[in-house]
């Protein structure tokens, strides 16, 4: 009797255990509903306009915070994100041109970039020299559209910082 | 140790359990195979499958997995489609079946997915993930996909898949042509042939003895009066039995029968429905000029200036900058001197002749010279030749201007 | 430890000082009177119920444990409520577009949704049966208690029921589908027609006098913070009122059929010290408290059944919303009222008594909408709430089902619920197109489509 009673016990114990460990795993299964299935991150790799609308020099692209350097007809592009923390870095002219040897390409540095947030300083080649930046900013990958000639920039493509695109 | 009451309820409670823990366990298989069961799993592997098998594992390995949808921000549109439609731009799956077919490449050119999305000229639900209601119809969401299915169930004459043409016509609505839609420029010309602008206001334009139909396809389908019309009930059904006979379905109507076929019916009916209000960007839409006209006054001042003596000037894009008063030629920005003094002026400016400083210019004009305007030594030529005719037009023009100021003057002394 | 069915892992080990706790979980599995006293006194979760409590009140057939099904069906819609509260965005732009996305991507998403909205009606349901039983067998009547304040209870009562009906409402809106905003446009035009302030009432419920943004974000904030509140700190009160009022009222029926036996003064029962200074404690006369064996201990015998009511109601909810999907209409467009256009069926009663009530007399005209949207469920609730006190019957009917000497009441009562239930049966199933009635074999006409 006792032995037939034990058994029932468990049974029960063993069912509604199991009932309340679903419940428990459904519980924590719907937390599963805040991991985003889709995106709605903008593109990573856009189309920035044509050629002939970047003039000599740099263009800022607020959208996809980049800088865009043009020298005659080679292009390259340096991230405005702060590799400190994410803020946009700003670029400043400066008085007097410098030229340097970057990963064995000459450069002519025409700027130099200022963060607003902590005060990191950045060389024309995106270089840190100075403040709290770990890293030098980010160089992307440049190309031209097959389909209309526009230049496109591939955000998720870092590149070396003697990556140029040469219009033909 | 003082006993425990005895719990009275066991022997009920017991069941009670027993179901309530079996009802747990059902409630969890239930849950777990909810989320399991929609089908583009299955598309999905099965398009890596046929991948693998014409492309090799490796390039199977590139097809993405999970829900994937294309997001339009600037009309709100998150397009799931391409969940099961993989293929879209693959190369090497025209002819398999759906949702493995490779989309035609050309018109994916002019209207890449990434920026039109695909709901915008398929129709369809694009938030849906299911076959049934992305494609519909389905209630609740008005738009179908506007297929070769449900042309099949109008009928239409001809081209099944006509219905999309709608969308087409949505940002295409102020072209007289459009490559491609045939069904609606058919209906456009009609309504040229037929004149329909004599009674109806289209786009602004037309007389008004009839209602505006510029945006007739914003008209909600339970707002036309359907007592005398047979089968379907739709807007677009209506539309094609009014065309037909306008009078069998408004009785005191004054619009001529103008006994169209049911093609021209059916295009007519696709034209007015895809005329609404649309709620995509304006840069999607052709045929609007983007732009503040020219005044007939400006454009004829401009005229005399590209054809009178200064023509020189501003076909060179000299005129940006400098005005040159002595030849008509007057510059919108002025921010350079007028030439009509050139030779004069540079003289005293850089000490140095005006043909020696266009050989060699300094300064703001060297940078001009170099990049903007590129002259050859002969356009040079002409440029200092033409200057020097300017230089005396000028003069003559003082010399006029100072013996009608001696003239002038006594006159108006006396007042 | 809140959760009673882990205590096993802990066997107790029986008190070795009188007056200490001597292990740090409580038993589920009590063996002696003490420690399941100690369960109570040690247990911050069961600290609203009393160590012991009266076996009649526990009875499924007594109470059916509607008010603990309640209370779970309120658990069940915080706990869903709370993942939705991430996902959705209270904005006119975006509103439909998250529900869209709840319902197609999010994982477990259109499951989440239906849990909270079939618990959301089924929790108007089992909050109106929990009145109804209540009434039928007079348990807002106080019994032989001392300082017994059942009526108060009642009242209390009536007004959860009242916000729980506005939680519900509250939440209809927040899709921005066609169903929400026209449901809300007929809502809140009832709150429109009452005389002189109407217009300003609606303007304030609304904020405007349009639908948009800015009652999208009263309705909002109504429905996830205001009125959970509200609901919230009524039902402790409602609880603890339970408690002060002597149990439920199957206690004193007991109570009077043990009167005979008086009780000996020490095991009367108070519930505060505050209370025994002034005396305002209520202090059953415990007859049947002293009926040993008409007791039993809270823990586990109460425990038991309310976890199973509670576990009950989660399973069942969970199954339902596996099969019952929730509907998403077109986008909310207030250029198209749709044909027919519904309340939630909570309120389609009053919608068809709406319907019927605009009263002419000669050239004066008094909208239906005030007649049936505010005279009459304003009566109605009036009288609900006063009732208690209108109640003349002898206080031996509190805590029986359909008492003699409450019959007439019962069968008014009665009729009125079942008047009630056929005007929502007729707005829900028979009304259609044109507020036509169509019965439940006959097809509604098509409703004209675009294609």
């Amino acid at each position: 009797m006792a032995e037939h009673k034990d058994r029932r016990d468990f049974m029960m114990k063993a069912g509604l255990g199991a009932g309340i460990a679903g419940l428990g795993l459904q519980a924590a299964a719907s937390l599963r509903s805040l991991v985003p299935n889709v995106s709605y991150d903008a593109p990573t790799t856009v189309k920035i306009g044509m050629p002939t609308d970047f003039p000599d020099g740099l263009k800022f692209l607020p959208d996809q915070r980049l800088f865009v350097f043009r020298e005659g007809k080679t292009f390259h592009a340096i991230s405005a994100v702060c590799t400190h923390l994410g803020c946009t870095v700003r670029a400043e002219a400066m008085s007097q041109p410098e030229t340097k040897e970057v990963d064995g390409v000459k450069m002519k540095l025409t700027h130099r970039f200022l963060c607003p947030c902590h005060g990191s300083r950045y060389e024309g080649d995106g270089k840190a020299v100075a403040g709290p930046a770990p890293r030098a900013l980010a160089w992307y990958h440049l190309s031209i559209s097959v389909d209309d000639g526009s230049l496109v920039v591939d955000l998720a493509q870092e590149v070396a910082r003697d990556f140029r695109l040469t219009l033909a | 140790m003082e006993k425990r009451t005895n719990s009275p309820y066991p022997r009920i409670d017991r069941p009670v359990l027993a179901v309530v823990g079996v009802l747990l366990v059902i409630s969890t298989v239930l849950f777990a195979r909810n989320d399991r069961e929609h089908e583009w799993r299955w598309y999905q592997a099965e398009f890596k499958r046929l991948v693998a098998e014409k492309f090799g594992p490796d390039k199977a390995k590139t097809v993405p997995t999970g829900l994937q949808q294309i997001w339009i921000p600037s009309m709100a549109k998150a397009d799931r489609c391409v969940t099961c439609h993989q293929a879209l731009g693959w190369k090497g799956f025209e002819t398999a079946d759906e949702p493995f077919r490779t989309h035609p490449a050309e018109i994916l050119k002019s209207h890449p997915p990434e920026t039109f999305g695909c709901t915008s000229c398929h129709g369809g639900q694009g938030w849906a993930i299911d076959a049934g209601p992305a494609h519909g119809p389905i209630e609740h969401w008005n738009e179908p996909l506007l297929g070769k299915q449900l042309g099949s169930e109008y009928s239409l004459v001809d081209n099944k898949a006509a219905l999309m043409q709608m969308n087409c016509n949505v940002c295409h609505r102020y072209e007289r042509e459009t490559k491609g839609a045939d069904a609606i420029n058919h209906a456009k010309k009609l309504v040229q042939e037929k004149g329909c602008r004599g009674c109806h206001v289209v786009n602004g334009r037309g007389g008004t003895i009839g209602p505006d139909l510029t945006y007739v396809g914003d008209k909600e389908a339970e707002q036309y009066e359907y007592g005398r019309l047979s089968g379907q009930k739709t807007s677009f059904a209506w539309h094609v039995a009014h065309f037909k006979d306008p009078r069998s379905l408004v009785t005191e109507t004054v619009m001529p029968n103008f006994n169209f076929g049911t093609k021209d019916a059916q295009a007519l009916a696709m034209l007015v429905l895809s005329w609404k209000k649309s709620p995509v960007p304006a840069a999607f839409i052709p045929g609007v000029p983007h732009s503040e006209p020219q005044t007939e006054q400006e454009k004829a001042d401009e005229e005399r200036m590209k054809t009178g003596p200064g023509g020189w000037f501003v076909k060179t894009g000299c005129f940006v900058c400098h005005s040159i008063s002595a030849l008509g030629v007057k510059s919108p920005a002025q921010i350079g001197p007028d030439l009509s003094t050139a030779v004069e002026d540079v003289q005293s400016r850089f000490g140095r002749t005006l043909d020696d400083f266009l050989r060699e210019p300094t300064g703001t004009m060297s940078v001009v010279l170099s990049r903007q305007i590129i002259l050859t030594p002969e356009e040079k030529a002409v440029a200092i030749s033409k200057l020097r005719e300017a230089y005396a037009e000028h003069e003559k023009q003082k010399a006029t201007a100072a013996k009608a100021d001696k003239q002038a003057a006594p006159v108006a002394a006396r007042h | 430890m809140a959760f009673p069915f882990l205590s096993f892992l802990k066997r107790s080990q029986g008190p070795e000082a009188p007056g200490v706790h001597p292990q740090p979980f409580w038993s589920f599995r009590p063996r002696s009177d003490r420690e399941s006293g100690d369960a109570i006194v040690s247990n911050f979760a069961l600290h609203m119920f009393p160590a012991k409590v009266s076996r009649a009140s526990l009875a499924w057939k007594y109470s059916f444990w509607l008010g603990t099904g309640s209370a779970a069906l309120f658990l069940l819609l915080i706990l869903s409520g709370g993942p939705l509260l991430f996902l959705y965005v209270p904005s006119v732009e975006r509103a439909y577009a998250s529900i869209k996305d709840i319902e197609y991507v999010v994982t477990f998403g259109s499951w989440l949704r239906s849990v909270h909205r079939v618990g959301a009606h089924l929790m108007v349901v089992v909050v109106a049966l929990h009145l109804v039983r209540v009434f039928l067998t007079g348990a807002y009547k106080n019994g032989v208690g001392q300082g017994q304040k059942r009526e108060w209870n009642w009242v209390i009562g009536v007004f959860l029921l009242l916000f729980t009906l506005l939680l519900s409402f509250t939440g209809y809106l927040l899709p921005w589908d066609q169903l929400a905003f026209w449901a809300v446009t007929v809502g809140t035009n009832i709150a429109a027609s009452i005389p002189f302030v109407g217009p300003q009432v609606r303007e304030l419920l609304i904020g405007g006098r349009a639908i948009d943004q800015p009652t999208l974000i009263r309705f909002y904030v109504l429905h996830i913070v205001v009125l959970p509140i509200a609901v919230g700190a009524l039902f402790a009160y409602h609880m603890w009122r339970v408690r002060k009022d002597g149990g439920l009222a199957a206690v004193d029926k007991e109570a009077r059929e043990n009167e005979l036996q008086e009780a000996p003064a020490s095991s009367t029962k108070t519930y505060t010290l505050l209370g025994i200074a002034r005396g305002t404690s209520p202090v059953i006369k415990a007859t049947s408290i002293s009926r040993l064996d008409k007791m039993v201990n809270a823990v586990p015998d109460l425990v038991r059944r309310a976890n199973l009511v509670t576990l009950a109601t989660i399973a069942l909810i969970s199954i339902l919303a596996t099969f019952v999907r929730s509907p998403l209409e077109e986008p909310a467009n207030p250029l198209v009222t749709p044909n027919p256009a519904k309340a939630p069926w909570y309120f389609l009663w009053l919608q068809e008594i709406v319907t019927d009530t605009t009263i002419k007399i000669g050239s004066f005209t008094v909208n239906g909408a005030f007649v049936g949207g505010v005279v009459l469920p304003g009566l109605l609730v009036t009288l609900l709430i006063l009732w208690p006190w209108l109640d003349r019957s002898p206080k031996e009917a509190a805590g029986v089902w359909f008492a003699r000497a409450r019959r007439r009441q019962n069968l008014v009562f009665l009729l009125l619920c079942a008047f009630v239930l056929t005007l929502t049966f007729v707005g829900t199933v028979m009304r259609g197109p044109y507020w036509h009635i169509y019965w439940p074999w006959e097809a509604w006409p098509d409703i004209p489509g675009r294609l």
